[in-house]
């Protein structure tokens, strides 16, 4: 990374070949936005009695966009003026945003296939407000942006360095990879991901697929639909053996396409405080991650992964807007990690591990029951009215009941905590095996709940709310609950540590 | 699962957050529940009328029974659980921290601490208006789930609380 060659001071346009960019983006925006009126033209022939008419309003459209292409490109331009990052753009309505370097949290970048053609990448400033959503370069080259996240890096370590007086951190830290996959590991990751809610995926957008060619061609449809239906109902165990395994090899295909686009070239570095993730085929991602702004470390392994010792990982970090959408852009995820990764993130962020020395405090047998209800006696109640009369029906609820209870008790035997004076680590899943860990002094609010029917029982469940989401901590004894909801307040409200 | 055991070590005599503590709401503030159920239970009969008289096909008697009853078990439970629910409602203002409980059938208390608070705001509805009510909402940083709203203050009480807190954000910042 060069930074002397590039001056972040002066007023810099976005890379020349971003007019591409911009071009395809607003043609992109224009035409889902009048998709409709293009598709009446297309099939309202009668429109265009001449061919001149169509050709004049393309080339009226194709000026107009190109013009306000150029426009917008000139228009807009970036700089660093004192300790503000500021961003200009605009030519009907100008708009200025500026925002101090100190209250950026991180730089990220995105590079989709054509960006990766150009050159070019997608910038985004995560800042501590709501303005960051709006801090977005699309065509950047390449040089600059290495050189703007080296300066916003930099500046924060040693602000930090300064505050801190260590000794030993004041050399320039150097970055370290701690996690690079290889094809390898990738072929391991795709196998290992969750095969039946990939299946789930491909069935519903296949259901998608058939609904609306059912639309179009409902005749057609129809015929095949019933052949189809008559040909499972005469066809043996052989053919649904086979079935099924080509259903599951095409889930696993399906996977691991996903994970090859998804984490291609992985690679987790850390320098200082700060992690930094790059990855991707067709779209890729280059996402800063400052540990302070992490809330809270979630892992998870399944009988898949366990064969190969893999954990998939997650840094949960403070999310400022309040949709979804830009939450699950904050998740930033680690497939892959081998159990000392996981270790030594761990130990990165949280310090020596305390809490295995803690007990493990399991949730009530009453939870058992309380599920069970809920996913096994009350379905089958309700199912009753409509089935009873019919044999399969009693043997489809004699087979549910107990797959159900067995369910329920893999949920209740994952389910328990470990907390200490200041973290705490919540074990769940059924199948697969989660964790969510979190530093006691994150915490933004707390909840206790307590139904009618635990509190006969003397329990109680508790919310603990931090940046990033909620741990739940379901159905322990009451008395405790108490006693925990009294302490996370207080060590909350001494704690002398920013939550970021 | 396992028998439950204490040892993790918590320090003990920590205030705790007790229920009979909470100041109440103000009662004018049950008329707002009220009004709400009214509102509801005009938009379901209008339903009901509309459908019945618009409906091509004369209407079953047996069926507008079976819906006007259903809809009138609705509203009486709401009734029933807003009049015994109101007293549940309370706030509490300590000196580190801000707390709000509710709920007849499931009871939850939750609590911010003031170094947490991002922003307050006092809202006033229509009713509000004629009633002479605020609510305050409380912002942090976790959002929507954690955002703390105490409804039915009166107006002076919402201002005391609004300017209360946030002098308490300033000194944290």
């Amino acid at each position: 990374m060069s930074m002397s060659s590039i001056d972040l001071t002066t007023p810099t346009r976005q890379s020349a070949r971003g007019l591409i960019l911009i071009f395809l983006f607003s043609f992109q925006k224009f035409v889902r936005a009048f998709w409709p009126l293009f598709l009446v033209l297309v099939f309202q022939n009668n429109i265009f009695q001449n061919q001149r008419v169509v050709y004049i309003t393309i080339l009226v459209f194709v000026v107009l966009l190109a013009a306000h292409t150029i426009l917008y490109y000139l228009n807009f331009y970036f700089y660093v003026a004192g300790d503000e990052f500021i961003l200009k753009k605009g030519y009907l309505r100008k708009q200025t945003l500026s925002v101090p370097l100190e209250r950026i949290q991180s730089v990220n970048t995105k590079q989709n296939l054509i960006q990766q053609v150009l050159d070019v990448v997608t910038l985004e400033i995560d800042t501590a407000g709501t303005v960051g959503k709006e801090l977005k370069i699309h065509a950047l080259s390449k040089a600059y942006s290495n050189a703007l996240q080296e300066k916003l890096q930099t500046e924060k370590s040693t602000k930090k360095w300064a505050e801190e007086t260590t000794d030993e951190k004041t050399e320039k830290a150097k970055e370290e990879t701690l996690l690079h996959l290889s094809p390898a590991d990738l072929l391991r990751i795709g196998i290992s991901q969750n095969h039946i809610r990939a299946g789930l995926i491909i069935i519903a957008f296949g259901m998608q697929l058939f609904n609306q060619a059912q639309d179009v061609f409902q005749e057609q449809a129809d015929k095949y639909s019933n052949e189809f239906i008559e040909f499972m109902s005469h066809s043996n165990w052989a053919l649904i053996t086979f079935l099924v395994i080509f259903f599951l090899l095409v889930s696993i295909l399906f996977s691991l396409l996903r994970t090859v686009l998804k984490y291609f070239d992985f690679k987790l570095f850390k320098r200082a405080e700060t992690y930094r993730i790059e990855s991707g085929l067709l779209n890729k991602r280059n996402v800063i991650i400052p540990h302070q702004k992490v809330q809270e470390l979630n892992w998870e392994t399944s009988p898949l992964k366990k064969i190969f010792g893999i954990y998939h990982l997650v840094f949960k970090q403070a999310v400022s807007g309040q949709n979804r959408r830009q939450q699950q852009q904050q998740l930033v995820d680690a497939p892959g990690c081998l159990k000392h990764h996981l270790e030594r993130l761990k130990s990165d962020l949280f310090g020596e591990d305390k809490l295995n020395e803690a007990p493990r405090i399991y949730t009530n047998n009453f939870y058992f029951r309380r599920l069970w209800l809920l996913f096994g006696r009350i379905p089958v109640i309700l199912a009753t009215p409509f089935f009873y009369s019919e044999w399969i029906y009693w043997g489809a609820a004699l087979v549910w009941l107990p797959a159900a209870a067995g369910y329920c008790y893999l949920i209740i035997k994952k389910r328990y905590f470990r907390v200490n004076n200041n973290q705490i680590r919540i074990s769940k899943g059924a199948i697969s095996h989660k964790w969510e860990q979190m530093e006691l002094h994150k915490i933004q609010a707390v909840e206790f709940k307590q139904s009618i029917f635990q509190k006969r029982r003397s329990l109680a469940s508790l919310d603990l709310m931090n940046a990033s989401g909620t741990i739940t901590i379901p159905f322990i004894d009451e008395k405790f609950a108490k006693q925990l909801y009294d302490y996370l307040l207080y060590h909350t409200e001494i704690s002398k540590r920013s939550w970021m | 699962m396992e028998n439950f055991t204490n040892s993790v070590v918590l320090p003990g005599n920590l205030p705790e957050i007790e229920p009979e503590k909470f100041t109440g709401l103000n009662r004018k503030y049950l008329t707002v529940l009220y009004a709400r159920i009214l509102i509801v239970f005009l938009i379901l009969a209008g339903g009901l009328i509309a459908f019945v008289s618009l409906a091509d096909e004369t209407v079953p008697g047996k069926f507008i029974y079976l819906i006007a009853g259903a809809i009138l078990l609705i509203i009486s439970y709401s009734v029933v659980i807003t009049t015994l629910g109101f007293p549940k409602k309370g706030y509490l203002i300590r000196e580190k921290d801000v707390s709000f409980q509710r709920g007849l059938i499931t009871y939850k208390v939750t609590s911010v601490p003031l170094n947490r608070i991002q922003h307050v705001e006092v809202n006033q509805g229509v009713l509000g208006k004629i009633l002479q009510l605020s609510s305050v909402k409380i912002y942090t940083a976790g959002g929507t789930s954690s955002d703390l709203t105490i409804p039915g203050l009166s107006e002076p009480e919402a201002r005391k609380m609004k300017a209360f807190l946030s002098g308490k954000i300033s000194e944290h910042e």
